[in-house]
């Protein structure tokens, strides 16, 4: 506990400061731009459909089909407005926090993150300090390990917090209908894709730890996790891989709706998008995908540790 | 006497380069210990491998009597390597309880002391950014003294210091030892190894090229300066290569005897004169540079 306690005094750096308002600042502006999109596909207000007339066309079955058309089309916008106003709730956004640091922004951040706390201590030649200080090298892992993740489950409360302090003002300003669910409900939702998002965050913080050890620089770190994030998404792409891949355990683990391809509403995560929709494991698979995941990434950098010179 | 270092043939290969090619060194408890050797001698590879940071690839070695490596025996011993390195965006005492949080629980009296002891109480709130090398070097030093080590292994320690730093970090070192510190000092500074180092350890090209108490490196090579005509200096050479002699300037030639009686003789057979043939004690430096650079008229030269 005190190897993590000094890993986490580490952690209060610019960098962190600067990684989180970045991720705080990402988070309002995607809910602006989300709320912005979502009132301007309302159409017309009050839900009016727009008479024979006022299409230009004569009454008759054509109209009757624009007509219908244009109804369907209300509906739809009016159901993603009341969709996003939901999202903003302060309560709910925590989910939409959640869903974004379990997604590529959380695993860009924890690059930057793992980059200077973990490639750091080598491009930084502190390593050879803290290893005379204590030799049991998985430990120095382990402390770095959970710090990082712990630096991603703060990023997580940033910018619920971001979103909590920014929803109620988008929703006034962009004329948003009320949030009709339950507090109990949207507390729940946020609890529920939070918790999953820890593990999602563990795993991205153990690629971390790996790149780090693997490339014992600053650099190298954020380079080797970005092309191992980009790389997952890319395979999950593959015809015939996808089923199987990393980047489809976060999917559906997090239960990211699939094809998620357009940001004209607010996006629940910047995974699906990615991923091409098709036939995709359970949750359990995700589950187990992403554990073993995390556990293959510690084996090797404490092997790949435990059998390195600290020559810097 | 307890050894506190112990190595036995300790060897260490980079790929195509070997750092250390079975080092065998042995150091007492309460000496000051001088480790010398040029530049890619294998210093710095062998205090990695006593730290734990580095794998020997052959051979063995003891700490405090305990087969390395062994990270819980590192908590008796306080370690420099090289230049120290800090968190830059934390000030001197952070980094310091930063390095105490990561090993055995150690009190913030102790800390503070180390700081007193490195003269850095006044600037220990200060970030590191903002320090000199000599501070640096300084916070390097408290680091390595914060757990008051009965081992301290000191790797080119006055890199940057001051004169009246260096002053300073000479009377610690010697008070350290007083007090039944062991300290194993690498230092391409041979004035002050001379100064205060009790025993001398040169290694050259991975090897130990000599060992002993360093009043007998130093008194025990005795040699004569020869001034001459400087158009005499390559026949002076020449008339003398039965003893290791070289030129030392366009004037003057040293060479590696106590007989000034032959060398005068021999010269005198030559033809060359000296004007003046003076008797010289070497000093460190001067053995250390004949074990160094001419490793092979070590026993030539070998004090007798």
């Amino acid at each position: 506990m005190r190897l993590l306690r000094a890993e986490l005094i580490k952690l209060r750096r610019p960098l962190t400061w600067g990684v989180a308002a970045a991720a705080a600042v990402f988070s309002v502006l995607l809910a602006v731009g989300g709320a912005h999109n979502a009132a301007l596909e309302g159409g017309t207000p009050g839900g009016h459909i727009p008479s024979c007339a006022e299409l230009g066309i004569p009454a008759g079955p054509q109209c009757t089909r624009a007509r219908a058309l244009e109804r369907a089309r209300v509906a739809q916008a009016s159901a993603q407005r009341a969709q996003v106003a939901a999202q903003l709730d302060p309560l709910a956004a925590g989910a939409e926090a959640a869903g974004l640091m379990a997604s590529l922004p959380g695993a860009l951040a924890l690059a930057l993150l793992a980059d200077a706390h973990i490639g750091g201590e080598w491009s930084g030649r502190t390593m050879k300090n803290l290893l005379t200080q204590q030799g049991q090298r998985w430990r120095v892992l382990a402390a770095k390990l959970v710090s990082l993740w712990l630096a991603g489950v703060g990023l997580i409360a940033v910018c619920w917090l971001a979103l909590a302090a920014a929803g109620p003002v988008l929703v006034h300003t962009d004329h948003l209908p009320a949030a009709h669910e339950s507090a109990a409900h949207a507390l729940f939702l946020a609890g529920s894709q939070a918790a999953r998002a820890l593990l999602v965050l563990a795993a991205f913080a153990a690629i971390g730890l790996l790149a780090a050890v693997a490339t014992r620089g600053t650099i190298g770190t954020t380079a080797a996790t970005a092309v191992a994030i980009i790389a997952m998404l890319i395979a999950a792409s593959l015809p015939g891989t996808g089923r199987w891949t990393p980047a489809t355990w976060v999917q559906q683990w997090m239960g990211f709706p699939a094809g998620q391809a357009s940001i004209t509403s607010l996006p629940t995560n910047f995974w699906s998008r990615f991923i091409s929709a098709g036939a995709t494991p359970g949750q359990l698979t995700g589950l187990l995908g992403l554990a073993g995941l995390l556990a293959a990434c510690w084996a090797a950098a404490v092997v790949l540790f435990r059998r390195q010179d600290i020559s810097g | 006497m307890a050894a506190v270092i112990e190595c036995q043939g300790l060897t260490k290969r980079y790929r195509a380069t070997t750092a250390l090619a079975g080092l065998d060194l042995t150091v007492e408890a309460g000496q000051v210990f001088g480790f010398l050797g040029p530049n890619g001698a294998g210093k710095t590879t062998t205090l990695r491998i006593l730290l734990g940071l580095v794998a020997a690839t052959s051979g063995r070695a003891w700490l405090n009597g305990r087969r390395i490596p062994d990270p819980t025996g590192l908590a008796d011993v306080g370690a420099m390597i090289e230049e120290p390195s800090f968190h830059p965006w934390l000030t001197g005492r952070r980094n310091l309880d930063l390095l105490a949080l990561s090993g055995a629980r150690l009190p913030a009296r102790d800390i503070a002391a180390a700081l007193d002891l490195a003269g850095l109480t006044g600037v220990a709130d200060r970030k590191v950014k903002g320090y000199s090398q000599g501070m640096r070097q300084r916070l390097g030093l408290a680091a390595a003294l914060m757990r008051r080590p009965t081992l301290l292994l000191l790797d080119e320690p006055a890199n940057g210091m001051d004169p009246a730093g260096i002053r300073e970090f000479r009377a610690l070192l010697r008070r350290l030892a007083d007090g039944g510190t062991t300290v194993f000092l690498s230092s391409h500074l041979l004035a002050e190894v001379e100064l205060v180092c009790d025993q001398v350890a040169v290694i050259h090209a991975g090897r130990l090229a000599e060992q002993g108490p360093t009043s007998r490196l130093t008194t025990g090579r005795p040699r004569l300066r020869l001034v001459i005509d400087p158009a005499d200096q390559p026949s002076a050479l020449a008339l003398l290569r039965r003893w290791p002699a070289r030129a030392d300037g366009p004037d003057t030639v040293l060479v590696r005897t106590a007989d000034g009686r032959d060398v005068n003789e021999v010269l005198g057979r030559g033809g060359v004169w000296a004007s003046q043939i003076l008797p010289e004690r070497a000093g460190l430096e001067e053995a250390y540079l004949q074990l160094t650079e001419n490793p092979e008229a070590k026993d030539a030269a070998a004090p007798r």
